[in-house]
């Protein structure tokens, strides 16, 4: 039974954190944990980038639908998708207006919305189904059910998206915001699916010499970090102080079949993993 | 394969991972004259009546001169909380999303408490209705946790969020354009060890957010993630810490005056 604490003026709970400072450093370390509950240890969390899939319309899009009809009786998954040209034309209207970061925040996720009611509409017959955020805990329900379900990837920070490094862009996107959303469920795996082979050294649309990383490890990539990546630079910041996300894979998916390949376990596109000594 | 169909913008061909170093961008302030203060939650609402209803009268009188959007810490149930998450091996995110409820529950206290001087109880999706209830004259009161809940990433150390009622109080000032943050606590500012416990502790009645991350102080009194953003804010360039258990403290701050602790960008 918890005690009830008086005598200086405040009425306290009795917990570890009684009365204590939760800034202080000495604090905040008491509760650290290397054992830490995964909610959802076997769901894998795949994302279907927006400009790369989703803008190229049908030829990309209703293949990748086939597959993910197909594979879904094999693996639990959660699925994601990216807003594309439009969350690039409202970031360039709303800083031409000098709107705040957080507004740009505020503004973005509605494309990227659009987009899951796009796949929803076209996965529906396979079981498909848009979680809403205030529905989270429902996911379980919908996997124990058999549904697919399609969550909503840009994160809530919204109007108080923090000041960004550098610059006016909001920094929590929605390959963070899909990150975020493996890490706090414990998934171990997360696929991105985008329109090249994987990560390159550099962007291998403006670059012919940009060359493939087929495998490589967090701390690898942190030494020598690309200077224009194909997922947000947030999501790397996010993964050094993660404790169940070990694997980044990012795959093809105009290539019929590399989902699937990657989904099975197999070497497709390129596979960043956190080194378990990181932990 | 078809091309990727393409909306001709500044950004069309970013990854939106670098920023583009020509961009001619000129923020606006939303809504620079709306003062956000935050009611802390260990140091006045645990407090109970004693320290809260001279605040209460503080904040009634200033109501008509000022535009002010009350936002609330959490206290000992929301250390509760997090101790009993972190027993239970919860992730961040998780505790995160439970320390979200106390504070709300502080936010209706105050409402019901401010009810007949035009309190109103609002939700983040509200936000953008503040304009509506200054206009009508009301005090909008909401949480002071920012609404990341299961989105918060994991700290290096340790597992309470580190964006709590500290945080989104400066967020909600800095969106809006607001200049300074208030946060009512029960000290008379920032000190350079915990005063409660070390009775030698000083008073620091001007600090820069360089100079107080430098100083390396294992506690501070915000939430460390705040003096990091105020550093590079483009509006909330001001922190303001105040007693409130002093009585007027509180509107001598809101008529602009230096009193407590001010934590400044540059």
């Amino acid at each position: 039974m918890s005690k009830l604490v008086t005598g200086d003026g405040r009425t306290h709970i009795a917990s570890n954190l009684m009365r204590e400072s939760l800034v202080d450093r000495r604090v905040v370390a008491k509760t650290h944990s290397d054992r830490e509950f995964s909610i959802l240890p076997d769901v894998v969390l795949v994302s279907l980038g927006g400009q790369s899939i989703f803008d190229r319309g049908r030829d990309a899009v209703l293949p990748l639908v086939e597959e993910l009809a197909e594979v879904r009786a094999r693996t639990k998954m959660v699925i994601g998708v990216g807003g594309g040209t439009r969350v690039r034309h409202t970031v360039s209207i709303a800083l031409d207006l000098g709107l705040p970061t957080g507004g740009v925040a505020q503004l973005v996720g509605a494309m990227e919305e659009a987009n899951a009611v796009f796949l929803n509409a076209l996965l529906a017959k396979h079981g498909s189904i848009v979680m809403q955020r205030e529905h989270f805990w429902e996911l379980p329900l919908y996997l124990d059910g058999g549904m697919l379900p399609i969550v909503i990837s840009i994160p809530p920070y919204h109007f108080w998206e923090p000041p960004p490094e550098d610059g006016p862009l909001p920094a929590h996107g929605s390959d963070f915001g899909l990150f975020i959303h493996a890490e706090v469920l414990g998934m171990r795996r997360i696929i991105f699916v985008k329109d090249e082979d994987g990560l390159y050294d550099k962007d291998p649309k403006k670059h012919s010499d940009a060359k493939l990383i087929k495998r490589t490890t967090l701390k690898k990539l942190e030494e020598s970090m690309p200077e224009e990546l194909i997922l947000d630079r947030q999501l790397f910041d996010a993964w050094k102080n993660a404790r169940h996300v070990r694997q980044v894979q990012i795959v093809n998916g105009l290539k019929r079949g590399e989902l699937s390949r990657a989904l099975a376990g197999e070497d497709a596109g390129t596979i960043i993993e956190k080194e378990q000594a990181d932990v | 394969m078809s091309d990727r169909s393409r909306i001709e913008s500044t950004f069309a061909d970013s990854t939106l991972t670098s920023s583009k170093a020509e961009l001619d961008y000129r923020p606006v302030a939303l809504m620079p004259d709306v003062k956000v203060l935050k009611v802390g939650g260990q140091s006045i609402m645990d407090r109970g009546r004693k320290a809260l209803f001279p605040i209460l009268d503080e904040l009634a009188a200033a109501k008509d001169k000022h535009k002010l959007l009350v936002c609330c810490g959490g206290g000992t149930r929301a250390r509760h909380i997090y101790s009993v998450a972190s027993d239970l091996e919860l992730p961040t995110g998780v505790l995160a999303a439970l320390g979200g409820y106390v504070p709300r529950q502080n936010a209706r206290m105050l409402q019901m408490l401010l009810a007949k001087h035009g309190g109103i109880f609002m939700l983040h999706d509200d936000f953008e209705k503040l304009p509506l209830y200054f206009r009508l004259g009301c005090i909008p009161i909401m949480t002071g946790m920012p609404p990341f809940a299961y989105w918060e990433k994991p700290a290096a150390n340790g597992r309470i969020p580190q964006h709590r009622t500290d945080a989104g109080v400066f967020l909600s000032a800095e969106v809006l354009g607001s200049r300074r943050a208030i946060f009512v606590k029960d000290e008379d500012g920032l000190f350079t060890d915990d005063p409660k416990k070390n009775p030698k502790a000083e008073k620091i009645p001007r600090i820069s957010a360089k100079e107080l991350l430098k100083s390396d102080l294992p506690d501070l009194v915000l939430e460390r993630v705040v003096i990091e953003y105020l550093a590079r804010a483009r509006f909330c360039t001001e922190l303001q810490i105040i007693n409130g258990l002093e009585r007027g403290m509180l509107t001598r701050a809101l008529e602009g005056e230096d009193v407590g602790t001010i934590i400044t960008r540059d």
